[in-house]
C-alpha cells in the first residue's frame, strides 16, 4: 500500500466505509431489492424445473400367484419389463432391485457364478446361496452398497404385488422389516 | 524487423543532429535502434497475412471433416432400452478417464468433487503460478515443475485414462489386452479390503474411520506442511516466501489430491483397497 | 486510358463502392481498411505481431476450435428440421435422416465428427497455450474464460450424446447422470444428503434429467439444453474470449 510524505494515506479516502443516509437507500435497499428479486426469480427457475407431476410408469404391479415362481430359485422373468429379480427361498419372497447401486446400470444375473454382476464397472453383489440376509450384498468392484428389495405384499386375488415405489436397504438393517419380503412357505 | 528499424529511426531523429562523423553518436544511435527493436514487437499487416492463413488452415479443415463425413458413418445402435444395459457401458470417450476413475472411487467424489477440483485447479493455474518466466514461448528449464504437473496430470492421468477407458476397458469392465478376445463371461475374484483393516480394524468402527481419516488428511496435509516448514521457515526461500501461505496451500492440496488419485489407484489395483476412510453419511473415500 | 476489365467495371460501379468502402489496390491503408471497415474480420487486429503467424508457436487451434463451432451450428441447425425431440420420434428420426432425407447422412456425421474433433480441438489448445505460458499476466482472466469455454463443450458434446435416443445414448447419460445422485448435500445419494432430507424426486439429478427415470422428459430438456441454452452461453464467452485475445495484447509472444 503506498503511503505519502506525511504518513497518511491516500487511498484510505477512497475505500472508508462511511455510508451516508443516500448510500443506505440507493446501495442498501436499492441494490439489495435487485438482488432479492434476481435470487427469487432464480429459485422460481430452480422449482420450475421440477414438475409437479412426473408421467412415468406406475410402480405397482401384480406378478401373478406365488406357485409361479420355484422354491429356492432367482426368477429373471421380470427383468425385461420391470427391472428387479424375484428370489424365492424356502419361507420367503425377495424383490431384488435390478438397479446397480454404483450409477445404475442393470446387472446381469450370474447363475454359475452365483451373483450378480454389473457390466458399467464390474461391480459383484452375492447370489443366491449366500442367503436372504446377505442377498445382493456387495462384495467387488466400486458399488458402494447393496442392491436394494422392492416392497412386496399379497394382493386381493392371491397374486404377489410388488411396490416399486418403497424400498429396502439391507445396510440399514431393513432386511427384516415387513414389506421388504414375503413370507409364503 | 525492416518496420520496427524504421520506427526506431524516426523516433531516434528527433534529438539526433545527423553528425554522421561522431563515432560515439553512431554507437549511441545504433543502441537505441537496438532497444527499440527488442521493444516495440515485430508486427504485420493482417491482411494478407493472417486472414490468407485463416483461409488455408480453415479450408484444410472443412475438406477434412468432409472427407471423414463421407467415409466414416456415425454409429447408431439400436432404439434406447431402458432395461437393457449393454455389455460394456461405456460413456461417451472423452469422459471415459472420468469412468476410469469411478472404478477407484465412489460416484460423488469420482463423479462430482473430482471434476470439481479438476475445473477450479485449471482456472487457478494463473493465479497461482507466478513465476514471470516462460511467458509466451516454449521453454522447460525456466518452469520445470509448472509444466512437469501440468504434463503428469493432462497426459499421464486424463488422455491415459482415457485410452484405457476405451481400447483396454472391455465387458465387465474387466482390462483386456488389444487384440484379446472379449469374454463376457469372464470373472476375476476381487474380494474388497479396507485401509483399516491393514491394521486389524474393521473399517465401520469408529477406531476404523479414524485410522482412515487420519491416514487420508495425513497424506492430504502432511507432506506439504514439512516441505513448508523446510522451505519456508527453515530455509527462509525466497520464492517460498514471495508465493505466500495462501497460494502455496491451494497448489499443495490441488497437487496432494492429484496424488492421491494415483496411490488410491496403486492400492485398488495393487491390494484391492476400496475404501480409506468409511465415514458416515455415505462420506466414504 | 487503358481499357478496363469487367471486374473494373463492376468495382468502379455505385453499388460495389456503397457495400466496399475501400479500394482493393495493395496499400498500406486499403490492408488497414480492409480489416477494420469489415465486421466479420474486425475480429483481428489491423496488424499482428509476426510470429503469431507461425503455426508451429499457435497451432491454430483456438482458430479451428471456432471454425468447427461453426460448422457444428451451421449441421445442427440443418438438423433440427427433421429431428423431434420426443421419445417415440426420435429415433425413427434419425433412421429417416440417415436413409432417406438426401444429405442426411453426410449432415449428421458432420455433426458427430465436427464435436468429436471439437473436443481434441479445445484439449490441444488449452495445452498449447499452457506449453507457451500463454495465462500469464496479464491473461490470466482469459484463461479462466477458456476453461469455462472447455466446461462448455464438453456440455455441449455430453447433451448431444443423448439425442440420437439408441443404446449408445442411453447408457452414456444414465453413466454420466447418475454422478448427480451422488453431489454432496444435493443428490439423494450424496454424502449428508440424508441430513437435508433431499431424495430421488427433488435432488441434483432430477433436475438434470426431469424426473426418476432417463425418459422422454429429460430427451427434451437435454434438447432445449444442446440447441439453445449451452450454444447462448458459449457464444456469449466466446465473445469475451476474443475481446479478451486483443484486450491483453493480443497472440502472445517473448515479452
Amino acid at each position: 500500500m503506498a503511503k505519502a510524505e506525511d504518513g497518511t494515506n491516500p487511498e484510505a479516502s477512497i475505500w472508508r466505509f462511511a455510508p451516508t443516509r443516500r448510500d443506505f437507500f440507493a446501495g442498501f435497499l436499492g441494490w439489495g431489492a435487485v438482488l432479492t428479486s434476481l435470487g427469487i426469480g432464480t429459485l422460481a427457475f430452480v422449482r420450475f424445473m421440477y414438475p409437479r407431476v412426473l408421467f412415468e410408469p406406475p410402480s405397482q404391479f401384480k406378478i401373478g400367484a406365488p406357485g409361479l415362481y420355484g422354491v429356492n430359485s432367482v426368477s429373471t422373468k421380470w427383468i425385461k419389463a420391470l427391472r428387479f429379480w424375484l428370489v424365492r427361498y424356502d419361507d420367503r419372497f425377495i424383490a431384488l432391485s435390478a438397479l446397480c447401486t454404483h450409477l445404475g446400470c442393470t446387472p446381469r444375473y450370474l447363475a454359475t457364478e452365483d451373483k450378480f454382476k454389473c457390466p458399467c464397472h464390474g461391480s459383484g453383489f452375492r447370489g443366491f446361496s449366500s442367503g436372504w440376509t446377505q442377498l445382493g450384498a456387495n462384495y467387488e468392484g466400486p458399488a458402494p452398497r447393496p442392491l436394494e428389495r422392492f416392497k412386496l405384499s399379497l394382493g386381493g386375488a392371491g397374486d404377489i404385488v410388488v411396490n416399486k415405489g418403497k424400498t429396502y436397504r439391507i445396510d440399514q438393517g431393513q432386511d427384516s422389516d415387513p414389506g421388504a419380503f414375503l413370507p409364503y412357505a | 524487423m525492416a518496420q520496427s528499424t524504421i520506427t526506431a529511426d524516426t523516433e531516434d531523429s528527433g534529438d539526433g543532429t545527423g553528425d554522421r562523423s561522431d563515432g560515439a553518436k553512431v554507437k549511441e544511435r545504433a543502441r537505441t535502434a537496438q532497444r527499440l527493436a527488442k521493444a516495440i514487437p515485430d508486427k504485420v499487416h493482417t491482411w494478407p497475412y493472417l486472414v490468407r492463413l485463416e483461409m488455408m488452415v480453415g479450408t484444410a479443415v472443412m475438406a477434412f471433416v468432409t472427407v471423414w463425413s463421407i467415409v466414416v458413418d456415425a454409429p447408431l445402435e439400436e432404439p434406447a432400452n431402458p432395461t437393457k444395459t449393454p455389455n460394456p457401458s461405456k460413456a461417451p470417450w472423452y469422459f471415459l478417464g472420468l469412468q476410469e476413475i469411478l472404478v477407484y472411487f465412489d460416484p460423488w467424489f469420482a463423479g462430482v468433487v473430482l471434476p470439481s477440483l479438476m475445473i477450479v485447479g485449471l482456472m487457478v493455474i494463473p493465479y497461482i503460478d507466478i513465476n514471470p518466466k516462460g511467458n509466451g514461448y516454449y521453454c522447460f528449464k525456466d518452469r520445470w515443475f509448472a509444466i512437469s504437473t501440468f504434463l503428469f496430470g493432462f497426459l499421464g492421468l486424463w488422455i491415459s485414462t482415457v485410452i484405457i477407458g476405451t481400447f483396454i476397458r472391455g465387458p465387465g469392465w474387466y482390462l483386456f489386452l488389444p487384440g484379446e478376445y472379449w469374454d463376457v463371461h469372464k470373472t476375476q475374484a476381487l474380494t474388497n479390503v479396507d485401509w483399516s483393516t491393514f491394521f486389524g480394524v474393521a473399517s465401520d468402527t469408529t477406531a476404523g474411520f479414524l485410522i482412515g481419516a487420519a491416514s487420508a488428511l495425513g497424506f492430504l496435509i502432511g507432506p506439504p506442511a514439512v516441505w513448508w516448514h523446510i522451505k519456508a521457515v527453515r530455509r527462509k526461500d525466497a520464492f517460498f516466501l514471495q508465493l505466500g501461505k495462501l497460494r502455496y496451500w491451494i497448489t499443495a492440496l490441488l497437487f496432494m489430491s492429484m496424488m492421491g488419485v494415483v496411490v488410491k489407484m496403486v492400492l485398488r489395483l495393487a491390494f484391492n483397497v476400496k475404501y480409506i476412510m468409511l465415514g458416515p453419511y455415505n462420506f466414504n473415500i | 486510358m487503358e481499357k478496363k476489365g469487367w471486374f473494373d467495371v463492376v468495382q468502379s460501379s455505385y453499388v460495389w463502392k456503397s457495400i466496399f468502402r475501400h479500394e482493393y489496390q495493395d496499400t498500406y491503408r486499403n490492408r488497414v481498411l480492409q480489416i477494420s471497415t469489415n465486421v466479420f474480420l474486425h475480429l483481428h487486429p489491423t496488424k499482428i505481431r509476426r510470429h503469431a503467424l507461425r503455426l508451429r508457436f499457435t497451432w491454430c487451434m483456438g482458430g479451428i476450435t471456432f471454425l468447427l463451432f461453426l460448422i457444428l451450428t451451421v449441421t445442427g441447425v440443418i438438423l433440427m428440421f427433421y429431428y423431434r425431440p420426443t421419445g417415440e420420434y426420435a429415433y425413427h428420426d434419425m433412421k429417416y435422416l440417415q436413409f432417406d432425407v438426401p444429405f442426411g447422412m453426410i449432415m449428421r456425421n458432420m455433426h458427430r465428427w465436427c464435436a468429436h474433433a471439437m473436443v481434441i480441438a479445445v484439449w490441444l489448445h488449452m495445452f498449447r497455450v499452457f506449453m507457451t505460458g500463454s495465462y500469464k499476466p496479464p491473461r490470466e482472466f482469459n484463461w479462466v474464460i477458456g476453461v469455462n469455454l472447455l466446461v462448455m463443450t464438453l456440455m455441449l458434446s455430453f447433451t448431444g450424446y443423448l439425442l440420437p435416443w439408441d443404446q449408445l445414448s442411453i447408457w452414456a447419460v444414465t453413466v454420466g447422470t447418475n454422478m448427480g445422485r451422488a453431489t454432496p448435500l444435493l443428490g439423494h445419494e450424496g454424502p449428508f444428503a440424508e441430513l437435508l432430507g433431499v431424495d430421488a424426486r427433488y435432488d441434483a439429478r432430477a433436475l438434470l434429467t426431469a424426473g426418476r427415470l432417463i425418459g422422454p422428459a429429460t430427451l427434451l430438456r437435454f434438447y432445449v439444453l444442446h440447441c439453445i441454452f449451452i450454444p447462448l452461453l458459449a457464444a456469449i464467452l466466446m465473445i469475451v474470449h476474443f475481446w479478451r485475445v486483443r484486450k491483453d495484447g493480443g497472440i502472445s509472444g517473448p515479452l
